[in-house]
């Protein structure tokens, strides 16, 4: 009980200094952007040199990289990421309004690829020479040929133009199947894979001379096994989905994250990449954290 | 890799007390499959493309026609003209030049930094493999493309600051991937054998375990090449690609999109030859992973009947 | 009377590239309730897919004769639709399989395992079913047989996995349990007592048995009949007492002539060349810790104040059973393993003056060959790159040039100059073996350790490895430290004997004072354990079966 509360202090502590170094490391990055917010607003709206100074020095610009990053930390710890630099309001707000809907577009897609990934495998696992069993390597090349912002792209000339069937913007059906199709064929392949590889395992014989039917074999014996590739795929799915929900987000023109993280990037809007940032590296690291949780849950042996 | 390589990986190793006939299932009819034929065709087509394209089609990519804008395929302009009236075709041409540098080179680049510095630090001490991972893990708790995004604004636009920023963006995969084979190999009875034999951990690298880790870092890359070159034109998409006037395929789709109405063509001509370009790469990203790693690649024989 | 089951011109054949490849021909035999058929056979014999065809479970890609005819009861097996013959599995005939650990499920509980079973089998509710589970780990002599089913495979030992195993087959109440090679992967103790369970089961219940292993003796003990199988064919097949009496086919007669020889020792082989034999090695309260699992977990001791030595021209057997520490010693002598205390001295050099760590030239002197041939050559490697590696690595420079020691080295270990271009896995696993010992000879060490080496092969090829050892030993004045499990494998090659259990040597002495006259309990089990060939065979009338299969 010790040593298990011990693991699970190191792996906080772990996470705690990911998240940490990956502050720096934006915060150096974003810093090392040539120009800032100012001279993004000085070309828009036409500062004078001084005008563009007294703002510098308003929005402690003009203080250290060191200075400005210790009270950036500070405020986090205080739960207060400071205020956009270009839209004047609070970035927890802005960030707080983006979040639900890059979460519902991310899990449902992830939802949508996972049922169909699973059914897919198990079917072609189960008929290897049906017409599903081909549809793995369909889902699978799909995904990797066809970029989500292509298909997106497509949606929106046939459906929204050409059929007129769809609100060009602003839509989420779309989008949620374009995703869901890409996450099917990257989770399908490796889990087909996986699955075929332990139908030859000796256990699987086991299963066959106790008599049991091949349904539930797959079902019950294949499938199991499989799970931690099953898990492992989803995870790297769903990290993936936090910065590939990105496109499509600025695709269909909804206000997410990702579009968020596209505008602050674009008009230099420190505060607001750093917060996203810090978002997106707890996100990840959670998903990796639940990954690795789950993965435990259905493996009950020891690493190693 | 010669065909004797193939044979020892192929066979595997038969256990004692499994029948020896299992050794002669090898065997596998040599004619071409389809998908390899139509991967390589595609494949061989841009790389001509890009090498002799600008060439062969004697129209300037930069050009500007500002009386024939946006105008359908045609004769002249064989994919239609774009909305300064430049050919379309010939942009197209010019940039499969850019997009296989921009993909080769960021794979290359990531192969360099990911496998590189892991295997280097591994063959070198767990020390300091603890810290390169360390490192990597930072990295990787970013998403792919907003870290690609903020090294390119930080690096300010251009080719070669795209190919390194895809160069790090993936360059995790390759890490783990290396790392997960020297484990293997590391664990194997013939590097334990090595090691009583007092081989240096640098030459168990390159002696032993390097052409078994070569084989995966191979079929990484054959699978990230067209990543590679999807994220490139997504990056040019969302306006961070190289400079707005060299036509890779991701910007010509981007410049095009606001005009998606009037001349769609400017649209899907780019789309469509990105993605017969990427589904090429994964048709022959699979045969490379079979040629290299066929014990994974799931041999049609070894299938259950239920 | 009608046989339970019988089997006629089973032929079992794979394609290959130049034509389908014979690996059963023509097999017959007939079975009886509550009798038991031994089949015994090396690696390549065909007698595991002689198992596997009789409930259908062979590979895809196998092709039966049409010939072939496997009657049970009333039908013929082959015949019958594939959701027929899933009503047999499990209910007319089970298996179990030799590696218990593989064999079972590993991520679903042991219990869940069985009563999915027992409910395929036997009309009732959950509940039910458990209760009637928890009788089969009863009946199979697994402890506390009422909560064990929540276990899961790893939390189990060799044994116990095999008792599930076991129980598992049971649950379907079948006529006849086919077991191909049960025992092979467990200690000799453990062996014995699964055969034991196996014995009284089939009392119990009148359970006609297949008992299939590589191990005649094994064989001999729990089999009514045997059949002998090489190559896919039927090369002697009798009652027990009369086959091991009086074998008639050649191959027959090897078998049991090298069983037996492997009981004797062959003392006499060794001259001692020097009159004051150096001391190869050392050990004196060696203890060796490996490192938990986990950041907080205990460093777990695998040796325990060990001593030991060895001289030159000497060969001492050091036996136990898995995870008993014998391993590790070897490990630790040659630097893959670090002591935590004590003293490890080689030629006179402890070792512990130098960090633990061998120096080139120590390790020149003192080489190891490990236990399983399949994996202690890189596959993409020659034979020849593999042999040059010592080469390198050690700096040896022979006189007459790398290439002419190489193939001197292989001469010596009975292979040739043809071997040299050759990939391993073009190499059958004693040569295999072979060559791991050509390496580990190539720099002439004083010291050869050799942890399990044959442990991976035929009977037959076992032999012939042994005897190399010893010319070895004898021309060289090589001292050999044999780690190993089979007594009888030790009996052969050792002179001096030192048991290990838990970590500890618990005695040591010299071989026949040991398999004669064991001190500690833990020699007396694991003697009492080796299977014999004399062990008295389950007697049952000649019944013709004998005649009437001669001439098929």
């Amino acid at each position: 009980m010790v040593t298990l509360l011990a693991t699970v202090l190191i792996h906080i502590a772990r996470a705690a200094l990911l998240v940490f170094g990956v502050t720096v490391l934006v915060f150096i990055l974003v810093r090392a952007i040539p120009g800032d917010a100012v001279d993004v607003l000085a070309i828009e709206g036409g500062l004078t040199e001084s005008q563009a100074e007294a703002m510098r020095a308003g929005l402690g610009l003009t203080a250290s990289w060191l200075d400005q990053f210790t009270a950036w930390c500070l405020g986090a710890l205080r739960g207060e990421l400071g205020e956009s630099l270009r839209f004047h309001v609070p970035v927890a707000d802005l960030l707080l309004q983006a979040i639900p809907v890059t979460l519902a577009l991310g899990a449902a897609s992830l939802a949508t690829g996972f049922v169909l990934a699973v059914a897919v495998a198990l079917i072609a696992t189960l008929r290897p020479r049906s017409m599903v069993a081909s549809l793995v390597d369909i889902l699978n090349i799909w995904s990797i040929a066809i970029p989500t912002f292509c298909a997106g792209l497509v949606a929106i000339l046939v459906f929204s133009l050409w059929l007129g069937w769809l609100p060009v913007l602003g839509n989420f059906l779309v989008p949620v199947i374009i995703l869901g199709l890409d996450a099917a064929g990257q989770i399908v392949k490796p889990l087909h894979e996986e699955m075929k590889e332990l139908g030859t395992a000796v256990y699987i014989r086991t299963a066959r001379a106790k008599g049991l039917h091949p349904l539930k074999i797959v079902v019950g014996h294949i499938l199991p096994a499989a799970a931690p590739v099953l898990l492992a795929m989803t995870g790297l799915v769903a990290a993936s989905f936090i910065g590939g929900a990105l496109t499509m987000e600025v695709l269909f023109g909804l206000p997410g994250v990702g579009s968020l993280a596209f505008n602050a990037v674009n008009g230099r809007d420190y505060p607001l990449i750093q917060a996203v940032v810090l978002f997106l590296a707890v996100a990840v690291i959670l998903i990796n954290a639940l990954t690795d949780l789950a993965q435990r849950l259905v493996d009950p042996r020891p690493e190693g | 890799m010669s065909t004797h390589d193939h044979e020892a990986t192929q066979s595997g190793y038969p256990g004692p007390g499994r029948p020896a006939i299992e050794r002669e299932t090898g065997g596998r009819a040599r004619r071409l499959p389809f998908s390899l034929l139509f991967g390589l065709a595609i494949v061989a087509l841009f790389v001509i493309a890009a090498l002799f394209g600008p060439m062969l089609d004697g129209q300037d990519p930069f050009s500007q026609d500002l009386l024939n804008r946006n105008q359908s395929p045609s004769l002249a302009h064989w994919a239609g003209t774009d909305n300064f009236g430049r050919d379309v075709l010939s942009r197209l041409l010019y940039g499969a030049r850019l997009t296989l540098i921009v993909g080769v080179g960021g794979v290359i680049c990531a192969l360099i930094v990911g496998a590189g510095m892991s295997l280097t630090a591994l063959a070198i001490g767990p020390w300091l493999a603890a810290a390169v991972f360390g490192f990597i893990d930072f990295i990787r708790a970013l998403p792919g493309v907003l870290l690609a995004l903020i090294l390119i604004v930080a690096l300010g636009a251009g080719l070669s600051s795209v190919v390194i920023a895809l160069g790090i963006a993936f360059s995790p995969f390759f890490a783990y991937i290396a790392r997960a084979a020297w484990r293997r190999e590391m664990a194997a009875d013939y590097v334990t054998a090595a090691r009583t034999l007092g081989a240096s951990r640098l030459r168990i690298l390159y002696r032993h375990a390097m052409p078994n880790i070569g084989g995966a870092l191979i079929t990484l890359a054959a699978v990230i090449l067209p990543r590679c070159i999807v994220t490139e034109s997504v990056l040019s998409f969302l306006g961070l690609g190289v400079s707005p006037d060299t036509p890779t395929w991701g910007r010509m789709i981007a410049d095009a999109v606001p005009l998606v109405e009037r001349a769609p063509h400017a649209v899907l001509v780019p789309v469509f030859c990105l993605s017969l370009l990427t589904l090429a790469l994964a048709l022959l990203g699979n045969h490379v992973r079979a040629a290299v790693d066929p014990l994974r690649a799931g041999d049609p024989s070894g299938r259950q009947r239920w | 009377m009608a046989a339970l089951l019988d089997v006629r011109d089973l032929g079992i054949a794979f394609p290959a590239p130049n034509g389908m490849v014979k690996v059963v021909d023509r097999v017959s035999w007939r079975l009886d309730a509550g009798q038991t058929l031994g089949i015994v056979g090396e690696s390549g014999s065909g007698k595991s897919l002689t198992g596997l065809a009789l409930l259908r479970l062979l590979p895809a890609t196998a092709r039966l004769d049409p010939a072939s005819r496997i009657r049970y009861r009333d039908s013929d097996l082959l015949d019958l639709s594939e959701a027929d013959m899933r009503s047999r599995r499990g209910s007319g005939l089970a298996m179990i399989f030799q590696e218990p650990m593989a064999s079972l499920h590993p991520l679903l509980t042991v219990g869940r395992q069985v009563v999915e079973s027992i409910r395929r089998h036997t009309d009732c509710s959950n509940g039910e079913a458990r209760l009637k589970a928890a009788a089969l780990f009863d009946e199979a002599g697994l402890p506390d047989p009422g909560r064990i089913g929540r276990r899961y495979p790893h939390e189990l030992s060799g044994g116990q996995q095999q008792r599930v195993m076991i129980a598992m087959a049971l649950a379907g109440s079948p006529d006849i349990l086919v077991a191909d090679e049960p025992t092979t992967a467990l200690d000799t103790t453990v062996q014995a007592q699964i055969l034991d369970l196996l014995r009284s089961l089939q009392a119990m219940r009148g359970l006609a048995m297949v008992f299939i292993s590589h191990d005649l003796a094994v064989v001999t003990s729990m089999a009514h009949k045997i059949m002998v199988l090489r190559s896919g064919q039927v090369v002697e097949s009798g009652s027990t007492g009369a086959v091991l009496s009086a074998p008639e086919s050649a191959y027959t007669q090897g078998l049991v002539a090298a069983r037996r020889r492997l009981g004797v020792r062959t003392q006499a082989t060794v001259p001692s060349r020097v009159m004051e034999p150096e001391c190869a090695l050392e050990l004196r309260d060696l203890c060796v810790d490996y490192p938990g699992r986990g950041p907080f977990a205990q460093p777990v001791r695998a040796v325990e104040r060990a001593s030991l030595t060895l001289s030159a021209g000497r060969a001492l057997g050091l036996v136990g059973e898995s995870g008993s520490g014998k391993s590790t010693i070897g490990k630790a002598i040659v630097g893959l393993a670090r002591p935590t205390s004590g003293e490890l001295t080689l030629f006179g050099r402890p070792l512990a003056d130098d960090g633990w760590r061998l120096s080139r030239s120590m390790r020149r002197r003192c080489q190891i060959v490990l236990q399983n041939p399949y994996g202690a050559l890189n596959p993409r490697l020659t034979i020849e790159q593999a042999l040059i590696e010592p080469f390198v690595t050690l700096g040896l420079n022979p006189p007459n040039g790398r290439r002419s020691r190489i193939v001197a080295g292989l001469e010596e270990v009975g292979l040739d100059a043809g071997f040299l271009d050759r990939f391993p896995h073009q190499l059958s696993g004693g040569q295999r073996q072979r060559v791991c010992i050509a390496r580990a000879l190539m720099s002439e060490p004083g010291l050869l350790i050799c942890d399990e080496i044959v442990s991976a092969l035929d009977a037959s090829i076992q032999f012939q490895v042994l005897d190399l050892l010893n010319r070895m030993r004898a021309a060289r004045g090589l001292a050999l430290l044999f780690i190993g499990h089979d007594l009888e494998v030790i009996r052969y090659i050792a002179d001096d004997i030192a048991v290990m259990h838990r970590g500890t040597i618990v005695e040591r002495a010299c071989a026949d004072d040991v398999l004669d006259a064991p001190q500690h309990p833990h020699s007396r089990a694991l003697i009492a354990a080796m299977p014999r060939l004399d062990d008295a065979a389950p007697s049952e009338p000649d019944d013709g079966w004998r005649a009437q299969h001669r001439s098929a």
